[in-house]
């Protein structure tokens, strides 16, 4: 009778967590402040124990990385090697100082945006989960001016979008999410869809949306194998970011529908820096009846 | 109330009791958990077998489950669920859940288990993240979030989980001093009489 009653209560309470989990998960969703607000918070106490822990232990975690990467040290051992005998007047110090600026300036020097004030920042680390490759951190955050849903950049291009912010850092979830819709401009048809990353392959994007196949089967219509591609103006981005190059158009949708597949111009899985676009973020690009972009549907 | 009907919760108080009550016991909780996310959020970002990292806030759920039984380690695990889901860019709610309901029907299938040996902690620690992490990547799927269940899932369920297993030989006696476990949770799964001696292994 008790063992009963005990098991009554323990699958009550069981259901009491299952309906505070699906409360929590809605609240979210639907983008309630005070939550986000409370993550933030907890996120910005453990901050610098994250900071200190992460000193201590980076150096063991190397050793780690030096252990398993010991035939790609091997290859990139030898190429510096020839590196060194091309400059042998350099000395390691002023190469690593290089390589820095390089990648700094690779991702400060943003040409293709005017009139957005920007902010340059530090990639932190990467996501923490197996299921979130396609999260950074970087150093910059509410005190900088950051605000969620601002574009992240580098020279080459669109980098991603600040997903969460707190005091002093920011989770930037990258263009390969297959969860980031973007609103995009084919420069070669002046077309405009929409596209996300593909599950699997972070150097990929498709615009599966919006693109019509032409009616008259003129496959001169379709964008060019290598033609660039853009943020669109009625993206929630600033408009004309470097996304990437086409890299094949397919028929979709029972041949009624475009699939184009692009090649993206940025690397996101090695990032050193990156810029912040400081620039308030449009609404959702709403995909559907009220999308502002083209409707092809047949 | 017969003596055998009341053992379970004469056992619980004891043991919260032995520990120094439920705050130690939470603080206790608390400390062992922190660990776990610190070393998760810093030193496992870096060091990982074919790309993946353990999971240890489903580590600490699933030894909850297994050394507090059902309806504390549901609980544990659904705190443990939540806070890591502060980090992680899935929305709020989703490992708690997971981790509350493996917890839960993994203290429920294992309380009446005879042994307590290593290599069963290790066996089921591998089960119950395997557990986890599959029903995280579903539940997760099912609220409408993209590249959780693809081709790449197989190898983090498996990977992940022979990680914790080989990590539960560490935290097991962590999470046992946490929940004031050991003798008196063996003795409760033998439902032996408290007056029992200990059997020496």
């Amino acid at each position: 009778m008790a063992v009963a009653q005990r098991s009554g209560r323990s699958r009550y309470r069981l259901l009491l967590l299952i309906l505070t989990a699906a409360t929590l998960l809605t609240l979210d969703f639907r983008g309630f402040g005070p939550l986000e607000t409370a993550q933030s918070r907890v996120r910005d106490v453990l901050q610098p124990v994250v900071s200190a822990v992460d000193v201590v232990l980076g150096p063991v975690a190397e050793v780690w990385t030096v252990m398993f990467s010991y035939n790609d040290l091997q290859e990139e051992n030898a190429r510096l090697r020839d590196e060194v005998d091309r400059l042998s007047s350099a000395d390691i110090r002023s190469a690593a100082q290089q390589d820095a600026f390089d990648r700094l300036l690779a991702a400060t020097a943003v040409t293709y945006v005017e009139g957005v004030e920007r902010l340059t920042a530090t990639v932190l680390r990467d996501s923490p989960g197996n299921f979130d490759d396609d999260v950074i951190s970087v150093d910059a955050g509410r005190r900088h001016g950051v605000a969620p849903g601002m574009a992240v950049v580098t020279a080459a291009g669109f980098v991603g979008r600040v997903e969460t912010v707190d005091a002093v850092s920011s989770t930037v979830t990258a263009v390969s999410d297959p969860g980031l819709v973007i609103g995009v401009r084919l420069l070669d048809t002046g077309d405009v869809g929409l596209g996300h990353g593909m599950a699997g392959d972070p150097t990929r994007f498709v615009v599966d949306a919006g693109l019509r196949w032409p009616e008259t089967g003129d496959l001169s219509e379709l964008p060019t194998i290598g033609s660039a591609v853009v943020t669109a103006a009625g993206s929630r981005y600033p408009a004309d970011i470097p996304v990437g190059r086409v890299a094949s158009v397919e028929p979709a949708e029972a041949g009624l529908a475009q699939l184009v597949t692009v090649e993206l111009s940025a690397d996101v899985q090695d990032l050193g820096y990156v810029t912040v676009l400081l620039q308030a973020p449009g609404d959702e690009a709403p995909v559907g009846p009220d999308s502002p972009f083209p409707q092809e549907s047949p | 109330m017969t003596a055998l009907q009341s053992l379970p919760t004469v056992l619980r108080r004891r043991r919260l009791m032995a520990g120094g009550g439920v705050t130690m016991t939470v603080l206790r909780l608390i400390v062992v958990y922190l660990i776990a996310l610190l070393l998760q959020l810093t030193f496992f970002t870096q060091v990982r077998v074919a790309g993946v990292a353990p999971e240890l806030p489903a580590l600490v759920a699933v030894l909850a489950g297994l050394f507090a039984g059902p309806r504390h380690g549901s609980m544990i695990a659904f705190w443990a669920g939540l806070v890591w889901d502060v980090y992680l860019s899935t929305p709020l709610g989703l490992a708690a859940a997971a981790f509350a309901v493996v917890a839960y029907a993994l203290g429920g299938l294992t309380e009446d288990l005879f042994h307590d040996t290593r290599i069963q902690t290790v066996v089921l620690a591998f089960a119950g993240t395997a557990a986890m992490v599959t029903a995280y990547a579903l539940l997760g799927e099912f609220v409408g979030q993209r590249g959780l269940v693809d081709d790449r899932l197989p190898r983090v369920v498996l990977v992940a989980s022979a990680f914790n297993a080989v990590l539960s030989l560490a935290a097991v006696p962590a999470m046992r001093w946490a929940v004031g476990s050991g003798p008196a949770r063996r003795r409760a799964r033998r439902r032996e009489p408290l007056n029992a001696p200990r059997t020496v292994r």
